[in-house]
């Protein structure tokens, strides 16, 4: 007899968690599988667990506001559960966004108006104050080292910053899914790892359940698809799924890399997260005094689609697997030697490479399917992660909706009420059936 | 002061290494770095000449792409570089000293020598001492506390066992390096800058007095580290997972 469940959730990093957490609130009896040996050891152990609000669209914004308020109630939102590894920690910063030609600031400092979230301008001044080894020289447009340009004396300034306070960063994302959960096991909910699903199962129209690679199936009616980066492959093991969606989602390779703080400056406790359109990178602060920089996507940087698999097993070559690449090293730590001029930058490099699990518009698609009772949780594109336990919350409203008040979530999306800020999501800005969406930034900053 | 510091530009040990043949691998997209343990030569060669004034030398014998390696040099401090070209993706070390030795000696004698005690891809654990003997110098390597009086040096080692040894040696003489001299500096960008626009004098093997490449030792065959298998997990009582791993290291694995 194949073991049964209400719910099955492909995926047990921090979306996945948080989908099963709120589900076994709602009463349903879920099991996360996970081909990873435990939570979040996928593409969340890789994630810079960065907390902001700004987006380029309201409803971007609106969400990630609401994600803050669960972070900074962490304890809380696990309704205290134990975890034997210690609870992840929010390291609340705050958050400067430099104005800058790179991102359109002036869009989220509207969006901010509108939602509501708690901000600063500051002046070149005020950011000197606060930041002192900053250089606010604006180097636009965004070149790599390769290009002489790279090295043209600056010789206009920036035009100051906007702050949000409430920002920061988790400081340890795998151990914040794995906190997750434990709170879902508390909630009666159930997890298998080293469990890699190889085909799902479907009859007249409907899931009926998973089969693993050992050969195990497991029976539910209910499968939601949190793979991350592995999300396109799940989608084409579902029975008309990925010919379904409008919008898609494939493996982007990122790198991020660590640089030691200048000596005088005590980053890891005095520094904010900051986002730099005009140099393209963004960064926050590591534990060892260091700067974890990462890369906002500019145009003259060459993107790396690659297999999942391939890049994990560390097959792909040279600029496909999951080692840094010289090039890329000298980009970003360049690029922000600019802005800190007296940022060491090792002869050794040292960072993380790992995949976003990018969409069309790089905005996820938090959605139903084609396939009934088929769930997908994708596409996060590297700016998910300080969403996850609003999406948790909406995924399992949403699916509640649809399997037990019958809700034909296409042509009646399904409105989701924000918990703390009151606002209502329409859950249909994420549809996987939407065309691109012209508004987002194309990029990580989503 | 003059110091020489013999470095050698090496793939990251954390790179992804393809073979290409039967003795040589693809290094167009291989990511290649200074050989770590040569790092605190340079670190200790430029902090002596930041003290008691000189310049310090890095030198290398290898291909184009060495010249990164020779840059970075630069960057934490060295003056200039001399970059003896080759064509081939390893030299044998005896060839390798025979280079240094004649480059140094064409460039002018200098105080000492410091070296890596052995670089990260081969680990050969040669040049140092060809090296000073090509040049008549004294050696010593895996020098982890360094002391400068006058024409002598006093080394210190870890001989293992939590013992050191304590060396005294003449100048001028070749000085293997390794963790533990001193914390390499890391370099700024404007330093990086400003190596960009070091010297470099790049130099043949024929411009030597070197007239083709020789090897005393010559590399037959490189092979892919086999691959790990995942762990399997023996169940059952203790007596059964003995018995059953016993079983397996003598039929299975015949290893015992």
């Amino acid at each position: 007899m194949n073991k049964k469940y209400d719910a099955i959730i492909i995926g047990a990093g921090v979306i996945g968690c948080p989908i099963a957490y709120e589900l076994c609130k709602m009463g349903y009896k879920t099991l996360n599988v996970d081909k990873n040996p435990d939570a979040g050891e996928g593409s969340t152990a890789g994630s810079c667990a960065i907390v902001r609000a700004h987006y380029s669209t309201a409803d971007g914004v609106a969400m990630a506001y609401e994600g803050f308020k669960y972070w900074l109630d962490w304890e809380n939102y696990l309704d205290h559960v134990k975890d034997e590894k210690g609870l992840a920690k929010y390291m609340n910063t705050g958050s400067l966004l430099l104005k800058s030609e790179g991102h359109d600031w002036k869009k989220v400092k509207k969006n901010y108006d509108e939602v509501g979230v708690k901000y600063e301008e500051w002046d070149n001044e005020k950011i000197k104050q606060m930041i002192p080894p900053i250089d606010l020289h604006k180097f636009w447009p965004v070149t790599r080292p390769e290009d002489p340009k790279f090295y043209d004396e600056p010789t206009e300034m920036l035009e100051g910053g906007i702050f949000c306070p409430e920002g920061g960063y988790m400081n340890d994302p795998a151990l914040s899914a794995h906190n997750i959960m434990r709170a879902t096991e508390a909630k009666g909910g159930q997890f298998i790892f080293n469990a890699e699903v190889v085909s799902i199962r479907s009859e007249n129209g409907r899931v009926v359940g998973i089969t693993l690679k050992d050969g195990t199936q497991i029976d539910s009616p209910i499968v939601v698809n949190v793979g991350g980066p592995h999300s396109f492959k799940v989608n084409k093991m579902a029975e008309g799924v990925w010919e379904g969606c409008n919008i898609k989602t494939k493996a982007l390779r990122h790198e991020v890399m660590y640089c030691p703080s200048p000596d005088d400056y005590d980053y890891l406790n005095k520094g904010y997260h900051m986002s730099d359109g005009d140099i393209a990178c963004y960064s926050r602060p590591e534990v060892g005094n260091t700067f974890l920089i990462g890369s906002e996507d500019p145009k003259c940087d060459p993107q790396e689609w690659v297999d999942p698999d391939e890049f994990y097993a560390g097959k792909g070559g040279p600029g496909r697997d999951n080692q840094l690449t010289e090039a890329q090293w000298k980009a970003q730590c360049y690029r922000w030697a600019k802005r800190i001029p007296t940022l060491p930058v090792p002869n050794q490099p040292k960072g993380v490479v790992d995949l976003y699990d990018c969409s069309d518009d790089w905005i996820p698609i938090y959605d139903k399917s084609d396939l009934n009772g088929f769930y997908m949780a994708v596409g996060t594109s590297g700016n998910q992660y300080k969403n996850a336990p609003v999406v948790g919350r909406m995924m399992a409203e949403l699916i509640n909706a649809c399997e037990r008040q019958g809700l034909e979530h296409d042509k009646t999306p399904f409105q989701f009420k924000y918990q703390y800020t009151g606002r209502v999501m329409n859950v249909g800005f994420f549809s996987r059936k939407r065309a691109i969406n012209k508004n987002s930034s194309f990029s990580v900053n989503g | 002061m003059k110091i020489f510091v013999c470095i050698k530009s090496v793939p990251d040990t954390a790179a992804t290494i393809k073979l290409s043949g039967e003795s040589s691998f693809e290094d167009s997209d291989c990511k290649f770095v200074i050989n770590p343990y040569d790092e605190y030569g340079i670190e200790e060669a430029v902090t002596l000449v930041e003290k008691n004034g000189g310049e310090v030398v890095v030198i290398t014998a290898g291909r184009a792409s060495a010249d990164g390696a020779l840059r970075s040099a630069m960057a934490i401090g060295a003056n200039r570089a001399i970059h003896v070209k080759t064509e081939e993706q390893f030299l044998d070390s005896s060839f390798t000293a025979k280079v240094l030795k004649a480059a140094i000696e064409r460039d002018g004698m200098p105080d000492i020598i410091f070296t890596g005690k052995n670089s990260v891809d081969t680990e050969g654990f040669q040049t140092p001492y060809r090296l000073a003997a090509e040049l008549g110098f004294p050696v010593v390597n895996e020098i982890s506390k360094l002391k400068i009086n006058g024409d002598k040096a006093v080394a210190e080692r870890e001989i293992g066992g939590g013992d050191r040894e304590v060396l005294e040696i003449s100048l001028p003489a070749v000085i293997g390096v390794t963790k533990g001299l001193n914390e390499p500096r890391y370099p700024k960008f404007p330093d990086i800058m400003k190596a960009k626009k070091k010297p470099v004098n790049l130099i043949t093997i024929s411009d030597l007095g070197i007239d083709e490449l020789f090897s005393k030792s010559r590399l037959v065959k490189l092979e892919s580290a086999p691959e790990r298998s995942g762990a399997k997990m023996i169940q059952g009582s203790v007596e059964a997972q003995v018995k059953e791993l016993i079983r397996i290291l003598k039929e299975d694995e015949k290893v015992l």
